[in-house]
């Protein structure tokens, strides 16, 4: 059912038609269902603009009426007290708004979660309370909006203009989105919804990218305000909590991180009271009770729901038993191999580390990894191999000691700024986005190979670079799964893929960015004896591009032979540090490790 | 000055009752049950319904407490369970607690009218001088009781296997259950203590307010602050510290700064003490608030 690109134009072209040809019958329709149409649209970018974030980052903002009310307050005092053009307005709400977003999104972004709904929430809370006390606002009266002006008189048969504002900013919104989901930052913003730490080592600064977005997310709704103050009175009522839960059901009824979803949920929410017509408190009750109906009964929405009983079926892939035994066919990408810091890769100097409570997790830990050498790391259970790598690659910060990547100091640089030294890491519990392809998630790993993918995802797919660039990511990423043997398994997500394969994707998301340095931590769990000797191919292979590995491994006979230096660690101190050969013969190693 | 202190103690330990209650029913599933205020409501209004029935007052008040505890259970049934069962950190219950508290906000104002009914006096009819202050009967047992209440919880919590068990199913469902505690039923038993709370605070708060359907949400966002203000997510016990605060200082504002204040007032604490201290002023502990919602994360 592969649709032509030609056909999916000309669909495109009908929908637009069809889109302004409803608009210009809005416009003209009777008040009564203008304004039914008109409010509805105005939920439908508040709806759109959390579905953003709720849906791509996972950040449940409950703060989007408090933007929402933010636009209106702006456009109504200004005009009312200044007497400025609402068009000059605009761009000052999105700015305000935006701004706003930014601020709450810096204060409790740290913590993700429930902390930021609980923040969001307090926010729209207070501003409610501002507006109820204060007199510029008007107390609980509220302010009258402004009218919109009229269009000239040649154009009045295309019916009231406020309409046309509305409808056609709701379009704006809505294919805002729809271009970010279509462009290579949606795998990337998924990554920072499931799997932060997977985001992080492939060099995505995770922080700023949410701060970003939610502020992008805060000018919507602040522009859905700025509109709102055209239909009526802005009054505190229309902005509290209620409102923001209000805009959560929509996105949860309607489907969330759908491009329909929002619209549906808004329509049904917006216009329930209308179309149900009992006492109006039974008619809250029946609200109340259907979405509690529906958000339990059908947690994907109602687009969700259409699209499980009529979306394309899956087509199951032809599972060869020797999957592992797939001759590499892609060689990953050639590097320019970067000698700064000459001859020693990495090097940790005197590394301590402890957690808040317990005992010191690593002592006085000083290793040296040459270039282009293949350094094992291993030692029993709770010896703190992991924690060294974490270390390593930034996620955690020792206490006392100086690491050194490439001959510079990275102690204050965050994982994906050690990640963009071309320093890269997998991850002893695959972190990887369960709904993505494997394709979709090794893509991530390019992330820093492309530049301005932030900057031009909300145009992206009107880019000819946009095109060109989709294009060279998806082979890219299809070829390094194919390096590292998963040919079979490319289109598939990850939630249906075995333990094996997310291995291989984790290892191919980070070959594909063909990294100087690569932390493997435990690559062999989960694989069979055939792929576990195709990954030990597929390491020597690295080795002989010149990348230099440290490997966390417990099956010694895998590693031991692709070593050229292994470190054995014991309680958090270096036993020692050696050849292969000779961490086999050192008795000590024999009685803690090898069990001898 | 000692006058608004007393008498912020007494509403605040209403707020605190009603953050506990808040606090409780999260503290086991990490869940915020949004209709906790109407919760309350619904107690205030079966009081005043039975008693103006004819029927002695502290028949209503029981039968009123009892109809608390079966909403919140019903809420955790209907609103709640079914939410955790598809995945425990999703946010759907954000919507459905939202939306029991609108089913049981409108129902009410549908069965009883929109306007205030009588409540019963209960011990608001006395007055009791301490030095230069004077307090209600109500008042005085709404510090008592809230202290009672406060302590035996916190006994629980802590002396009894039950409450134990409350512990192991808040930190680790899943290890809970491994263990052989019936996580369901814990988190039942969890919503009724809940829901006894608010409907004490509702008691407690009804000889004052009398009854109306729309003191839910007012009641429940004090509630809410006083949860946050307190640190009452790690520890329910800090959320009551949090709410006597809150009364103090709202009632403060109203004495000394004018008499609107409380309306913005505990906003003003709530978000610097958020940005002093994301964890509440009286948490303490092994585990932080943001710590722990980034492992459930």
């Amino acid at each position: 059912m592969t649709k032509s690109p030609f056909n999916r134009r000309l669909l495109t072209v009908v929908l637009l038609v069809v889109y302004v040809m409803a608009t210009w019958l809005a416009a003209n329709a009777s008040l009564s269902i203008q304004s039914l149409v008109l409010v509805a649209g105005v939920f439908g970018i508040l709806a759109i603009s959390l579905d953003l974030v709720a849906g791509m980052l996972g950040l449940y903002s409950l703060g989007q009426g408090g933007f929402f009310g933010i636009g209106s307050y702006v456009t109504a005092i200004a005009v009312a007290d200044l007497n400025v053009s609402p068009f000059l307005l605009l761009p000052v709400v999105i700015v305000v708004s935006g701004l706003c977003g930014v601020i709450i999104g810096a204060m409790s972004l740290r913590v993700s979660g429930l902390y930021f709904a609980i923040t969001t929430f307090i926010f729209t809370l207070v501003l409610t309370v501002m507006a109820t006390d204060m007199q510029i606002t008007g107390g609980t009266q509220g302010l009258l909006g402004p009218a919109f002006p009229d269009f000239p008189t040649g154009l009045a048969w295309l019916g009231a203009p406020v309409a046309w504002c509305i409808l056609l900013a709701l379009l704006a919104a809505a294919a805002l989105v729809w271009n970010i989901r279509r462009s290579p930052l949606y795998p990337v913003l998924l990554s920072i919804r499931d799997a932060e730490p997977f985001a992080e080592a492939a060099g995505v600064r995770t922080s700023a990218i949410k701060i970003g977005i939610f502020g992008l997310s805060a000018a919507m709704a602040g522009t859905a305000g700025w509109l709102f103050s055209f239909l009526g009175v802005v009054s505190p009522g229309q902005f509290d909590w209620s409102v923001s839960l209000n805009v959560l059901v929509m996105v949860l009824v309607g489907g969330i991180n759908t491009t329909l979803g929002p619209l549906v949920g808004a329509a049904f929410v917006s216009m329930f009271p209308a179309v149900v017509d009992i006492n109006p408190w039974l008619e809250e009750v029946l609200y109340g009770a259907l979405s509690i109906l529906a958000i339990t009964v059908f947690p994907e929405g109602v687009v969700g729901l259409i699209r499980r009983q009529f979306g394309k079926t899956v087509q199951s892939p032809v599972i060869s038993e020797d999957a592992g035994a797939v001759a590499p066919s892609a060689v990953p990408p050639t590097r320019a191999t970067d000698m700064a810091g000459g001859d020693i890769a990495v090097e940790c100097r005197g590394i301590e580390f402890s957690y808040a409570v317990g005992p010191k997790v690593l002592r006085d830990v000083n290793v040296v990894v040459r270039r282009g050498h293949i350094h094992g790391l291993i030692g029993p259970n709770g010896s703190g191999k992991s924690t060294l790598a974490n270390v390593i690659a930034g996620r955690l910060r020792p206490v006392a000691g100086a690491i050194f990547v490439k001959g510079q100091q990275v102690n204050g640089v965050s994982p994906s700024g050690r990640a963009r030294l071309g320093l890269r890491r997998t991850f002893q519990a695959a972190q990887l986005v369960r709904e993505l392809t494997t394709s979709q998630n090794v893509s991530v790993g390019l992330y820093t190979k492309i530049p301005g993918i932030v900057r031009r995802a909300a145009i992206w797919p009107l880019l000819p670079s946009g095109q060109r660039d989709l294009g060279w990511m998806t082979t890219q990423a299809v070829a390094a799964l194919q390096s590292v043997g998963a040919t079979n398994w490319t289109e598939r997500r990850i939630g249906d893929v075995p333990h094996g394969v997310e291995q291989l994707t984790q290892l191919a998301s980070v070959c594909v960015a063909a990294p100087d340095i690569i932390i493997l931590d435990e690559p062999a769990t989960g694989l069979s004896s055939g792929e576990v000797d195709h990954l030990a191919r597929i390491l020597s292979q690295l080795k002989a591009q010149g990348v230099t590995m440290i490997i966390i491994e417990h099956q010694t006979r895998f590693l031991l032979p692709l070593c050229d230096r292994v470190t054995v660690l014991n309680a958090g101190e270096v036993v020692l540090t050696a050849t292969a050969d000779e961490v086999r013969a050192h008795p000590i190693v024999r009685q803690v490790y090898l069990g001898e | 000055m000692l006058q608004f202190i007393l008498s912020g103690l007494a509403i605040g330990s209403v707020y605190g009752l009603i953050g506990m209650a808040l606090a409780i029913s999260f503290y086991v599933t990490r869940v915020i049950n949004f209709a906790q205020g109407q919760i309350m409501m619904v107690a205030i209004m079966i009081t005043a319904t039975i008693s103006s029935a004819g029927y002695s007052p502290w028949i209503a008040v029981i039968l009123g407490l009892l109809s608390s505890c079966i909403v919140a259970v019903l809420s955790y049934v209907i609103a709640v369970k079914p939410i955790l069962a598809f995945n425990r950190f999703s946010f759907g219950w954000l919507v459905s607690t939202l939306g029991f508290a609108v089913m049981l906000e409108n129902a009410a104002a549908y069965l009883w009218g929109p306007t205030s009914r009588p409540f019963p006096a209960i011990l608001n009819g006395y007055s009791i001088h301490i030095a230069n202050a004077v307090l209600t009967g109500q008042q005085v047992l709404a510090i008592a009781v809230a202290i009672v209440f406060a302590a035996a919880f916190e006994l629980v919590r802590k002396r009894t296997l039950y409450g134990k068990l409350g512990v192991a199913v808040a930190t680790d469902p899943d290890m809970a259950s491994a263990i052989g505690g019936n996580t369901t039923v814990v988190a039942i038993a969890a919503f009724a203590i809940s829901g006894l709370f608010a409907g004490v605070a509702g008691i407690l708060i009804g000889p004052s307010t009398f009854a109306n359907p729309y003191l839910g949400s007012t009641y429940g966002i004090s509630g809410f602050i006083a949860m946050m203000i307190g640190g009452g997510t790690e520890k329910p016990l800090s959320a009551m510290f949090g709410g006597l605060l809150l009364g103090v200082l709202a009632n403060g504002a109203n004495a000394l700064i004018d008499s609107q204040a409380s309306d913005w007032f505990p906003f003003l604490v709530l978000v610097i003490i958020l940005i002093v201290t994301p964890r509440g002023l009286f948490s303490s502990g092994g585990f932080s608030f943001p710590r722990l919602m980034r492992r459930a994360r």
